[in-house]
């Protein structure tokens, strides 16, 4: 891991085309992470303990679709790993795995967890913004690129973001991603009613993002903050597959699930493989509507 | 069971081709006299890959308004439908508009077409309505496999799921979700006089039975039998849908009320057999 850990800060230069997140936006969700990594290292949702005590972090639905792709010495970049259980889950598996994140604090945590479960022999983590993700990594290729829950909600530009994964991922190798379902970013709760309705737009200005106050937290539901604020972008699913497309990656596969890895609202259940349902009013779990989704995309062997 | 509702969509279809024939909204003699009836998603999407000479098969091709639009665009085309009606029908029109040379109509439902139907084209096409008339897509993306050479083309454009999901009573200041994007079991029962085309029309057999399938229900059974993705589009737009919720705009397509620019009402992809 140390040329990743060599060509890192210090050589990041502006990457072609600038910046596309914001100072403002930046800073915010800096700040906003900074408190939910602090939050999260003794959060319910994240178990932490159990981790240390050999959980797997990673859901069922990981465990199955990217778990046969990880070896004994299988390479993996997680990005946007924030602090690194799920990153050290895929270490855990036999891979060798970089994590990258833009929260120092993540970093430092992700770091000091690597340490304490003397996985930090086969795992890097790397503090740096997606974007500027290339400074870091050199042209260090990947077998496995990996992406999960609630990640590019913070990133304005998908072809960027994609490029970035294919230029990462070695010849032959795959990418796959678990994520929040684009339909599903437009529910909203329905007041007292643990119902929902279509309350968000599913096209989007690509370049503006959505600004929201954080008084809660998805891991801890006690956690409360009063002065955090989000700027995400949301996309839409053609937005997201072809600009995977568009890097040169193949889709493999495109799954969907009517269930989350976290609770959006008070008054979800969760199961005994920890997802999370909206319930349907009868006593049972709604399995009418896409919570999440999967992709796993390959580039050409050629 | 099965059966059952093919018989009762059988009939239902079979009754509506003669008011479709004589709606606005397929406007037959405009075809007639020259008009396509593809829309421009169609023709921006997939004309620039017909040529004169190009094999199209046109799978659930309804009376063939589309498929003979493909023929005057070159193509040699063959249209499937499971409806008696619609391929008499659609006969009928490529002898009166001189295409019967360059157009072959087969009556067969999709999943039994590769028992009637030999060969293999350079485009296979299907349009708007048809992915809810299958209970399963997986034989759907066999026999779509099964008839495209290799190099060939699939392309699907489609009303978008997430609109199939609306209830009739969303408002622009409330969508809500009255039906389900993921379809467990029985198909929705539907009980509805009249078309799309024609709301008023005077039917008798209206009892439909109809299978919603999400993206991946769509896609994944074509990525498992090595198509190749090119892309997918999503339009907060359509035509030919009779929601309430949907109101008719200035360039004559069909948006959500209140939501003109940020609803998706269709969606196209293309794929390709590689060699």
């Amino acid at each position: 891991m140390n040329d990743v850990e060599a060509a890192g800060p210090g050589r990041s230069a502006a990457p072609a085309g600038g910046d596309p997140i914001p100072a403002e936006a930046r800073a915010a969700n800096r700040k906003l992470w900074a408190e939910w990594t602090r939050v999260h290292a003794a959060s319910p949702g994240y178990d932490v303990e159990g981790f240390k005590a050999g959980r797997r972090s990673l859901t069922p639905i990981e465990l199955e679709e990217l778990g046969p792709l990880l070896h004994p010495g299988t390479s993996l970049l997680h990005l946007q790993c924030h602090f690194g259980l799920d990153t050290l889950c895929c270490a855990r598996l036999g891979a060798d795995v970089v994590g990258l994140d833009f929260s120092p604090e993540a970093i430092a945590l992700a770091r000091a967890l690597a340490d304490e479960v003397g996985l930090s022999a086969r795992a890097a983590f790397v503090e740096s913004d997606l974007y500027e993700a290339d400074s870091h990594l050199g042209d260090k290729l990947f077998d496995v690129v990996f992406v999960n829950w609630g990640a590019i909600e913070w990133l304005p530009d998908l072809d960027r973001w994609a490029a970035i994964v294919a230029r990462h991922l070695r010849p032959g190798g795959t990418f796959y991603m678990a994520e929040i379902h684009p339909y599903a970013q437009g529910f909203d709760e329905l007041p007292g009613e643990k119902d929902v309705h279509i309350a968000f737009p599913y096209f989007h200005d690509a370049l503006r993002p959505e600004v929201e106050p954080v008084d809660r937290d998805y891991a801890d539901r006690e956690a409360r903050f009063d002065d955090l604020v989000a700027y995400g972008w949301n996309h839409d699913l053609a937005e997201i597959v072809n600009s995977l497309i568009g890097a040169g990656l193949r889709i493999e596969h495109l799954h969907e699930f009517p269930f989350s890895p976290c609770p959006w609202w008070d008054w979800m259940e969760e199961d005994e493989e920890r997802w999370w349902w909206l319930p349907d009013g009868k006593g049972s779990r709604r399995r009418d509507l896409p919570i999440t989704y999967s992709i796993r995309a390959g580039r050409p062997a050629t | 069971m099965l059966d059952d509702y093919l018989k009762a969509n059988l009939a239902n279809w079979d009754e509506r081709v003669g008011v479709h024939v004589e709606s606005d909204l397929y406007d037959v003699e405009g075809f007639k006299s020259g008009r396509s009836s593809l829309t421009r998603v169609e023709q921006d999407e997939l004309g620039p890959l017909v040529h004169v000479g190009t094999s199209l098969l046109h799978l659930q091709c309804h009376f063939g308004l589309d498929t003979l639009s493909w023929a005057r665009a070159g193509a040699v085309v063959t249209g499937a439908d499971f409806s008696g009606e619609a391929i008499a029908q659609a006969r009928a029109l490529a002898d009166e508009v001189g295409l019967s040379a360059r157009a072959t109509f087969v009556q067969s439902d999709v999943t039994s077409l590769a028992n009637v139907l030999g060969g293999r084209f350079d485009v296979v096409f299907t349009s708007w309505g048809v992915l809810i008339w299958l209970q399963d897509l997986e034989p759907w993306a066999d026999v779509v496999t099964h008839f495209l050479k290799p190099g060939g083309t699939f392309y699907l454009a489609e009303f978008h799921p997430n609109v199939m999901t609306l209830a009739e009573d969303s408002t622009p200041d409330r969508l809500r979700v009255g039906y389900p994007y993921f379809q467990h079991g029985e198909p929705l029962r539907f009980d509805e006089p009249g078309t799309y085309a024609d709301p008023g029309a005077r039917t008798r057999n209206n009892v439909t039975y109809e299978w919603v399938h999400g993206f991946a229900e769509t896609i994944d059974p074509l990525l498992r039998r090595g198509l190749r993705l090119d892309f997918l589009h999503e339009f907060p737009f359509t035509h030919g849908l009779s929601f309430p919720f949907l109101e008719k705009c200035d360039d004559g397509l069909l948006r959500v009320k209140g939501h003109h620019d940020d609803f998706p009402l269709s969606f196209s992809l293309k794929m390709t057999k590689e060699t």
